[in-house]
């Protein structure tokens, strides 16, 4: 007992003991350059095709916004995971990370993706919603309003003699927009993401025009 | 504010106790906290220590979106802690509900609907640097004005 | 037979141990435990009610989130389910990275239980070390993937990054430290005399009870059960290992066993890194309609997926089965009984390495 009392306080009167105790520091707080922080913008020009929201799994984590005339992806914090495909996704290299981006050169990786929209015969009320809402839509054609009804060919889906049609599944950018808008939940957009290797290249590289698009039958209804 | 109030302040804020409290996240944002008191971070020597218990603490790090368990239990929590007090909600569960946030989920999202919440810490999870940072920037303002109060 | 009960004593959901809330029920008489009880529900999100109707890249994230603490075997398990169901073929060198991932993930877990056991049972000192050690892991994980926790590593057909040589290097020296550091810290825990007396013939789980209880994964390895789902996987068969067993089954076991894995751990990334050809990291893969069942090791044992996918790949129906609850219950039902004090009650449930956040999901 009394041995052991003696040996710490001989421990204790060490002067490399107290040195440690008294200015002992710990190496600074700071994020090292690898991490994978939350995405920042670069300067490169955003061309909104929102292949960064579409890949987004965090709900309301990332928008892209029109700011005069420009267009830039913002990050919500509290929302954003930091799961950095959104990085990944970005064929102009709008956003950065970490060292993603060089690690991605590097690699030669990237995803494409595809956009299937389905729509429920069965639940849809022929509103019209979707078409109007949807962003694609409103840029086709601006005078898209009310009830749906285009005089365009060129929109994703219109009202077409009381039927809701898709006509161009391939200009789908996978946005969701639809389906938020819609009352009875007849609409579904499935994203289909594939990680593959190669150089970046414009969304939809796989072709969204060559998927099946279930506009009959209401059996898709996941 | 008399002068004894304001040593008394300067000494709270020299001292911190944290509790901590999982209200329905999923584990990462706890052993961040964890990660914190490791000695590469070592968050005692900033004077802030982290029991469990509190009934001794002054700020309550929460993690987790609020699962309908805790309705009563965490008021009773916040409760239990003396005054002066502040919550510290901790990764991005209890300020959005993050990717639990969905249909389907039985979580009620944000905490800040239940108790008090002082700062937030983004982040899923968030760095053991950032919620050190946050509390070390937090630190000297939170007792800083605290007048006693009702006891 | 009426049990003479002193007191029932409650435990948790918050107390300084728990990591997570739980409440363990105690009936004692004096402190000896008659009987034990434990009521979950503290942190029910309803992941897979969530996981329902979406596609990969957004149940990946939500499985991760299943688990903070084991979230990379969540991930591997998940993704490697779909590509069951899609047939798809792995690039070598995206397997053995997964394997490493994995491999860094169970050792900071392993770490971090018996941090959690050594700080239970009031040995700061160790378990300080143990946890600094961690850190040592989590450095390699990060620079790996890019983030320490939630690292989002895997996705069908491969992985997000590649391993470049640099990192590779790293690596290496990262697990010699672990090697080098840990056999400092064994020798500690093994000729400690006070952590001998709070551990050895204390929480004891026999191999008829284990059997009995299903106790998986370190639990079970350490009352004699020699079962590793690792030795299914394609890619563990091709680095021959066997798994650690001890035949004690007190808590002395269960923490050994976890620091034996540990070194078993640093040795298959070691031959990973060795093996290791240079190629492509990723393949694609096109989901289709289909069901799969895929089982994994978590760290704390058997993981198990069930999925269901509709024609573009999304998630129509999943049924997770975590480790956790098996090892809960033969802690509850056979472990606390019998325990002598109401100090060893919280170290013998820390010792079978619970998740709370696993087993509620």
């Amino acid at each position: 007992m009394s041995s052991s009392v003696i040996w710490y306080l001989k421990e204790f009167v060490r002067a490399e003991w107290l040195r440690k105790f008294f200015f002992a520091k710990t190496a600074p707080l700071e994020t090292p350059a690898h991490f994978r922080g939350f995405p920042q913008t670069t300067e490169n020009e955003c061309t909104h095709c929102f292949a960064c929201k579409m890949i987004c799994p965090s709900p309301g984590a990332i928008d892209v916004l029109q700011e005069g005339d420009t267009w830039a992806p913002r990050i919500y914090l509290g929302h954003c995971i930091r799961c950095g495909l959104c990085v990944e996704a970005c064929p102009e290299d709008v956003l950065t990370t970490g060292r993603l981006l060089e690690v991605q050169k590097i690699d030669q990786t990237s995803y494409v993706s595809a956009f299937h929209v389905m729509i429920d015969t069965v639940l849809c009320k022929r509103c019209g919603n979707c078409s109007v809402a949807c962003p694609v839509n409103k840029e086709i054609d601006p005078y898209l309003a009310g009830t749906g009804t285009a005089s365009s060919e060129e929109v994703i889906m219109r009202i077409i003699r009381g039927e809701m049609r898709v006509i161009h599944p391939e200009k789908c950018t996978g946005c969701k927009t639809c389906e938020e808008s819609c009352p009875n939940h007849a609409i579904r957009v499935a994203r289909v993401v594939q990680g593959v290797h190669g150089p970046k290249g414009p969304q939809g590289a796989l072709g969204g025009g060559e998927a099946p698009v279930l506009e009959e039958g209401g059996e898709e209804r996941s | 504010m008399s002068i004894l109030q304001d040593l008394k302040n300067t000494v709270r804020s020299k001292s911190i106790h944290v509790c901590y409290v999982n209200v329905g996240s999923c584990n990462g944002c706890d052993i961040e906290i964890l990660a914190c008191l490791a000695p590469r971070y070592d968050i005692e020597q900033y004077g802030i220590y982290v029991h469990n218990n509190p009934r001794e603490a002054d700020v309550l790090l929460i993690t987790g979106a609020f699962s309908p368990q805790w309705e009563d239990k965490l008021m009773g929590l916040w409760e239990k802690i003396p005054e002066p007090k502040v919550a510290v909600a901790i990764g991005n569960c209890p300020i959005s509900g993050c990717v639990f946030n969905r249909e389907g989920s039985y979580l009620d999202p944000p905490v800040r609907k239940h108790i008090p919440i002082a700062a937030e810490i983004p982040g899923c999870p968030p760095r053991p640097t950032e919620i050190i940072q946050t509390i070390l920037t937090l630190a000297p303002v939170i007792f800083r004005d605290y007048e006693g109060g009702a006891s | 037979m009426k049990r003479t009960v002193d007191v029932s004593l409650p435990i948790g959901p918050v107390h300084p141990v728990f990591k997570e809330p739980c409440r363990i029920k105690c009936e004692t008489r004096g402190e000896y435990v008659l009987n034990a009880e434990i009521e979950l529900g503290y942190v029910k999100k309803g992941i897979e009610r969530i996981m329902r109707g979406r596609p990969w890249q957004e149940v990946m994230f939500l499985a991760e989130r299943v688990c903070g603490i084991c979230s990379v075997i969540h991930n591997m398990v998940f993704i490697e389910g779909m590509e069951l169901i899609a047939e798809t073929a792995l690039p070598d060198r995206a397997a053995y990275l997964r394997v490493i991932v994995n491999e860094l993930d169970r050792i900071q877990s392993h770490v971090l239980a018996n941090y959690s056991y050594c700080y239970t049972i009031e040995h700061e000192t160790l378990a300080m070390y143990l946890l600094n050690l961690r850190e040592t892991a989590m450095d390699a994980l990060e620079r790996i993937t890019g983030a320490r926790v939630t690292c989002a590593y895997i996705i069908p057909g491969g992985v997000r990054f590649d391993l470049s040589d640099a990192d590779a290097r790293y690596l290496r020296e990262a697990v010699d430290t672990i090697d080098r550091e840990l056999n400092r810290f064994v020798h500690m825990f093994t000729t400690g005399s006070l952590i001998a007396l709070r551990s050895k013939e204390i929480g004891i789980l026999t191999r008829d009870e284990a059997i009995e209880a299903h106790a998986v994964g370190p639990t079970a390895r350490a009352s004699g059960i020699a079962h590793d789902c690792r030795l299914d996987h394609p890619t563990y068969r091709r680095l021959d290992f066997s798994p650690v067993v001890y035949t004690e089954g007190d808590n002395y076991a269960r923490i050994m066993v976890r620091f034996d894995e540990i070194f078993q751990s640093t040795e298959l990334i070691r031959r990973c890194l060795d093996r290791m050809e240079p190629g492509i990291i990723r393949g694609g893969s096109e989901v289709i309609a289909g069901t799969s069942r895929w089982v994994g090791e978590a760290p704390r044992g058997e993981l198990t997926y069930q999925i269901t996918t509709d024609e573009f790949g999304r998630v129509t129906d999943i049924g997770i089965r975590t480790p956790s609850i098996m090892n809960i219950e033969a802690c509850v039902h056979y472990m606390l009984i019998g325990v002598l004090s109401a100090a060893d009650v919280t170290s013998t449930y820390i010792s079978s390495d619970p998740c709370i956040a696993c087993n509620e999901r």
